[in-house]
């Protein structure tokens, strides 16, 4: 049984909770910074073009305007707006503005003025001239002989094969793979799409430029990587890094579109060219169509297996759409395999292949799942495939497969981020209890293979299993400073981001614990680029297991301190003392001083010192946490519609520290998931224009839509994590897509490959399927 | 943004002055009721806003069978109105809980939804159906017409210089059905369809059909509605009805659908909607 704690395993208050249940202003937007301009971006209509010539000056001549920037008055630097860690395994293809536009939104010029009515006037009184260049708008056609080139630019950096659009390619064998075809009893094939589909986070991306007391530029932003946005930005605007603080407030929800450095670099620009604070936020439309979205992708899995079941060959290959940019190409390419293929670690023979190419579309990015959710997809339908040719439960074939505590994958030490990774071997996995819980709940036994109807509706059940990581092996870094205050109660300082996770209050908690006191007891201060420790960031599930091992560390440190002062006072070893409740307690008589005495002791009395200590962490691997997904679809076989009745998610987090924010974890993954399989699609007219950039258009769930989710935690511990934690925030994402599609198979014995499966999809397949 | 150029913002206390003021505007006007439209129009000439929720357009009131219903009446003060529910047994509230979400619902009129008619929405195919008829008021006098004749007018422009006061709804002695397929909860339709079915002695006596979002706005189907009179409601009807109507559909693609998966539902939406309406008639229900 997992630890529960005082402070861990218990679902405290959140630290944040009651400020923003009671509407304080707490988000980028709220300060009113006096005097602030307001910086607006004109967009390309084009989706490929050069820019000829740009003429501002009747836009200049607005009242109100104060700066207008473009490639004509701005220095040329390449860098990438992937918020990674240095150096970025994206190619250097962006520039702040450059002399080409290369997708519909593409940045042409950017205007600050003193309203939002005099930027918008001055936006549709920028000349441009564009030379319109032949757009490439699928990745078949850029990958043609004599497709037209999207960064032909030679100062881009690390671009894969730019002559041919190809921003990113990974080529990974193991073993023999024909050789392991050619020895299996049985092969099934499948090949899956998922489209461009956007984060929609409530809150669009949005951030203030201004300047402190000494002239410094602080950027207060809605960003997941505040330390990656203060080196982006002074690479970009030419800053010392000291010369610039970012500071993340609250978040209204990032996802991965905010991994990105995308308005920050423009609002600095334009608050250093002023000298005047600026605020800038992307309308709706610019957020679908001008932040990032995720990867389209069409993934192949072929699947050789012996007859008894055990899979003997895997091959994955991926054709990655990173669109205009690449940002993200190569590490979500490469998770594709890397959090898919150690799942099934059963087979010796493997081959992991594909490309990220570049189109003269919208750019893609981090997205919750970040490539596992495109693999996903593709290979739990192979395996449902699988499953049926050998005549074997779906279940059963993934007990027969799937890793187990003490084993690896030789996938581990193949693929790593943007280059190879770190042999590893997985620590905890409560997969298999997973399995049999959510079968148990959804009622799989009596339910698969049943076929029930009722009138027009047909009901049928599918599952899938998915694993992810916990942070990134080797390359995050994570750090904690813990302070004590005189009367016993602590700040906690942590570069980690909440972006509306709770990982405030998880870090909060992990420090409660160690420290024996209350979470109330301890303040946290996150996210500010002056005042707190580095941290890389909100992002590759990261923040429990990187950052929470970063303030375990911390304060144990402080821990150990505390007992060293306490020694003094009680006359007793430090060993033989313990923490608890507020107090120091001596093991031996039962005597004991107060944290409060301890801190006034140390603060003003005896060998004066500030109880305080500072920790990093860089995990030295990425213990993946596992799920299995469960769900009863209807299907009107009249229409095509797709209900999901009921979705059973089990998942293996290790500990949790905070269950019911991990369970939101897990039901908000399995939600977005289910707009993937059933509404969610970005859709585009011929020349490249988004048809959909809107909420009115373009289908999310609404809570009305979310049928009846039961999320299940099942513990495990794991000996690397923060009290026995691992990751869960992107895990849950991964299962929907492959169980909706597997569930409509058993329903009405048609196979969705190409998401979302809309009304139209499902019953051109009926049709087809009856012609047939 | 929107709604940049406003100047003046005026309370109309009787529809005279709605229009004298809309009259001294001179097509820069605009009438303020539920605001859900204007809060998305593009328009950037509008300089006045003149409100007419204190002109006494907001009530239900029955008539003779039938109902009067104010135009500046909030679709949920319809939906709880005591009169309403007696309406076909409660056909509108029925249709009305799934119109657009709550607070939607507490802001948008009836009046706006037959002012602006959108092709996709609900409120427009249940009026055409239900044989509505609007009335309204310019400086030449009061009109009334039915909405699906009003709607094949320059309605739009119409009203930048009328008040539309009242929409009424004809007494029936049938059953009525709605039916509408959606992505999500909180989706238009992709397809919507309304009917009414008056059923004497076993055969069909009367029928109203409107099918809409086609994506075009609710028409009635009057080639069905014929062909259906004298006819017995039953499985081998909905069979027919479910391939005629999928050959005569006049539909085509939008960025919510296609035309071919409109036409292949449109026979069944029509159908399933009839065979309610039949059910509701025969049993009273509405």
């Amino acid at each position: 049984m997992a630890l529960k704690g005082k402070a861990v395993g218990v679902n405290v208050r959140k630290v944040d909770g009651l400020a923003l249940a009671a509407g304080r202003p707490k988000f980028t937007l709220d300060m009113d910074v006096p005097g602030a301009l307001i910086g607006k971006i004109l967009r390309s209509p084009h989706a490929h073009a050069e820019i000829i010539g740009i003429d501002t000056s009747r836009a200049e001549a607005v009242p109100g305007v104060a700066c207008i920037l473009h490639h004509g008055n701005v220095e040329r630097i390449p860098y990438t707006t992937a918020g990674q860690g240095w150096p970025e395994p994206s190619p250097y293809d962006n520039f702040l503005f450059d002399r080409k536009v290369r997708f519909v939104g593409d940045r042409v010029a950017a205007v600050a003025a003193e309203t939002e009515a005099a930027a918008e006037e001055a936006l549709r009184l920028i000349e441009v001239e564009y030379k319109v260049l032949p757009a490439v708008l699928s990745p078949e056609e850029a990958l043609a002989e004599g497709a037209p080139v999207i960064h032909d630019e030679e100062d881009a950096e690390g671009i894969h094969d730019a002559q041919h659009n190809v921003a990113a390619a990974v080529d990974i064998p193991v073993g023999d793979i024909e050789k392991g075809f050619s020895e299996s009893d049985v092969i099934v094939e499948a090949t899956c799409e998922i489209p461009y589909s956007q984060h929609t986070a409530l809150e669009p991306h949005c951030v203030i430029a201004y300047f402190d007391e000494d002239g410094r530029l602080v950027l207060r932003t809605s960003t997941q990587v505040p330390f990656h946005v203060r080196r982006i930005v002074a690479r970009v605007v030419g800053l010392p890094l000291e010369r610039i603080r970012v500071v993340k407030p609250r978040i209204g929800g990032g996802f991965g579109s905010k991994q990105e450095v995308i308005l920050e670099p423009v609002a600095a620009a334009l608050a250093l060219r002023t000298g005047r604070p600026v605020r800038m936020a992307l309308d709706r439309a610019e957020v679908f169509t001008s932040s990032r979205t995720r990867h389209p992708m069409r993934v192949r899995v072929k699947l050789g297996a012996k007859a008894d079941g055990r899979l003997h060959a895997i091959e994955m290959e991926a054709l990655s759409n990173t669109g205009a940019y690449g940002a993200h190409s190569l590490t979500v390419l490469s998770n594709t395999g890397s959090k898919t293929l150690p799942l099934y670690n059963k087979a010796p023979h493997l081959w992991f292949h594909g490309q990220a190419v570049y189109t003269n579309l919208p750019v893609a990015g981090a997205y919750r799942g970040y490539g596992a959710t495109q693999g996903y997809f593709a290979l739990e339908v192979a395996m449902d495939m699988l499953a049926e040719r050998l005549g074997m439960d779906p279940v059963e074939l993934r007990l027969k497969n799937h890793i187990r505590t003490g084993e690896t994958s030789p996938i581990f030490e193949k693929i790593g981020e943007g280059r190879e990774g770190k042999p590893q071997i997985v620590r905890s996995c409560a997969l298999e209890e997973c399995l049999r819980v959510g079968a148990e709940k959804i009622g799989w036994a009596e339910k698969r293979g049943e076929k029930r109807r009722k009138g027009r509706w047909a009901y049928g059940v599918g599952m899938a299993c998915s694993m992810q990581g916990s942070g990134i092996t080797g390359i995050d870094m994570a750090a904690a400073t813990i302070m004590m205050n005189e009367n016993g109660s602590f700040r906690l300082l942590v570069g980690a981001t909440d972006i509306g996770t709770g990982s405030d209050t998880i870090l909060a908690q992990l420090a409660a614990e160690i420290l024996g006191v209350p979470v109330e007891r301890i303040s946290v201060y996150s996210s500010d680029t002056d005042f707190t420790p580095f941290d890389t960031g909100a992002y590759a599930s990261s923040t429990t297991y990187v950052s929470g091992m970063a303030v375990v560390k911390a304060a144990q440190e402080v821990h150990e301190k505390i007992l060293e002062v306490a020694a003094g006072m009680l006359e007793e070893p430090a060993q033989d003392l313990e923490l608890s409740e507020g107090r120091v307690v001596s093991k031996a008589t039962g005597k004991s001083v107060t944290l409060s005495e301890v801190g006034h002791r140390a603060t003003y009395v005896v060998d004066q010192q500030h109880i305080i200590a500072s920790a990093s962490f860089v995990p030295p691997e990425s213990p993946p946490p596992f799920a299995a997904f469960f769900c009863e679809v209807a299907v009107d076989t009249e229409t095509g519609l797709v209900r999901v009745e009921r979705f059973v998610a089990a998942a293996d987090c290790g500990v949790p520290i905070h269950p019911r924010l991990a369970e939101g974890q897990l039901e908000g993954a399995v939600v977005q998931g289910i707009g993937h399989a059933l509404t969610e699609e970005l859709l585009f007219f011929p020349k490249g224009r988004c048809v959909n950039a809107n909420l009115f258009d373009y289908k999310i769930p609404s809570a009305l839509d979310v049928p009846d989710i039961e999320v299940v935690l099942v513990d495990s511990q794991e000996p690397t994590g923060p009290l026995g934690a691992k990751s869960i925030a992107e895990v849950g994402i991964n299962g929907p897509l492959p169980a909706i599609a597997n569930a409509i198979y058993d329903a009405v014995g048609v196979r969705l490959c190409r998401a979302p499966f809309t009304p139209a999809r499902v019953l051109a397949a009926l049709v087809e399927r009856k012609e047939r | 943004m929107r709604l940049q150029g406003i100047k003046r913002f005026h309370y109309a206390r009787d529809v005279e002055e709605a229009l004298s003021l809309l009259s001294a505007y001179a097509g820069r006007g605009a009438l303020l009721a539920g605001g859900l439209d204007l809060a998305r129009s593009p328009r950037s000439d509008l300089e006045g806003l003149i409100d007419i929720t204190g002109l006494g357009l907001s009530y239900v009131r029955e008539e003779g069978g039938g109902l009067r219903i104010g135009a500046t009446t909030t679709l949920t003060e319809l939906l709880e109105s005591p009169a309403a529910r007696r309406y076909l047994n409660g056909f509108l509230p029925e249709v009305l809980h799934r119109v657009a979400a709550l607070p939607l619902r507490n802001q948008a009129t009836l009046g706006g939804a037959v002012v602006s008619a959108h092709p996709w929405a609900d409120i427009p195919t249940v009026l055409v159906a239900l044989g509505a008829e609007a009335r309204w008021t310019d400086e030449s006098g009061e009109h009334k017409a039915p909405v699906e004749e009003l709607w094949r007018k320059p309605f739009r422009k119409i009203f930048r210089q009328a008040v539309l006061t009242e929409i009424y709804l004809p007494p029936w002695d049938g059953g009525f059905a709605f039916e509408r397929l959606t992505r999500s909860a909180y989706d238009v339709a992709l397809l919507n369809c309304a009917c009414g079915l008056g059923i004497e002695e076993g055969k069909i006596a009367w029928a109203q059909v409107a099918l809409g979002a086609t994506p075009h706005r609710g028409r009635r189907l009057a080639w069905l509605e014929e062909a259906l009179v004298g006819k017995s409601p039953d499985e081998v009807l909905w069979a027919w009805v479910r391939d005629e109507v999928r050959g005569k559909a006049e539909v085509r693609t939008d960025r919510r659908a296609s035309g071919d998966w409109r036409r292949a539902v449109a026979g069944t939406l029509v159908a399933r909607t009839l065979a309610q309406a039949a059910e509701k008639a025969v049993t009273g229900d509405g």
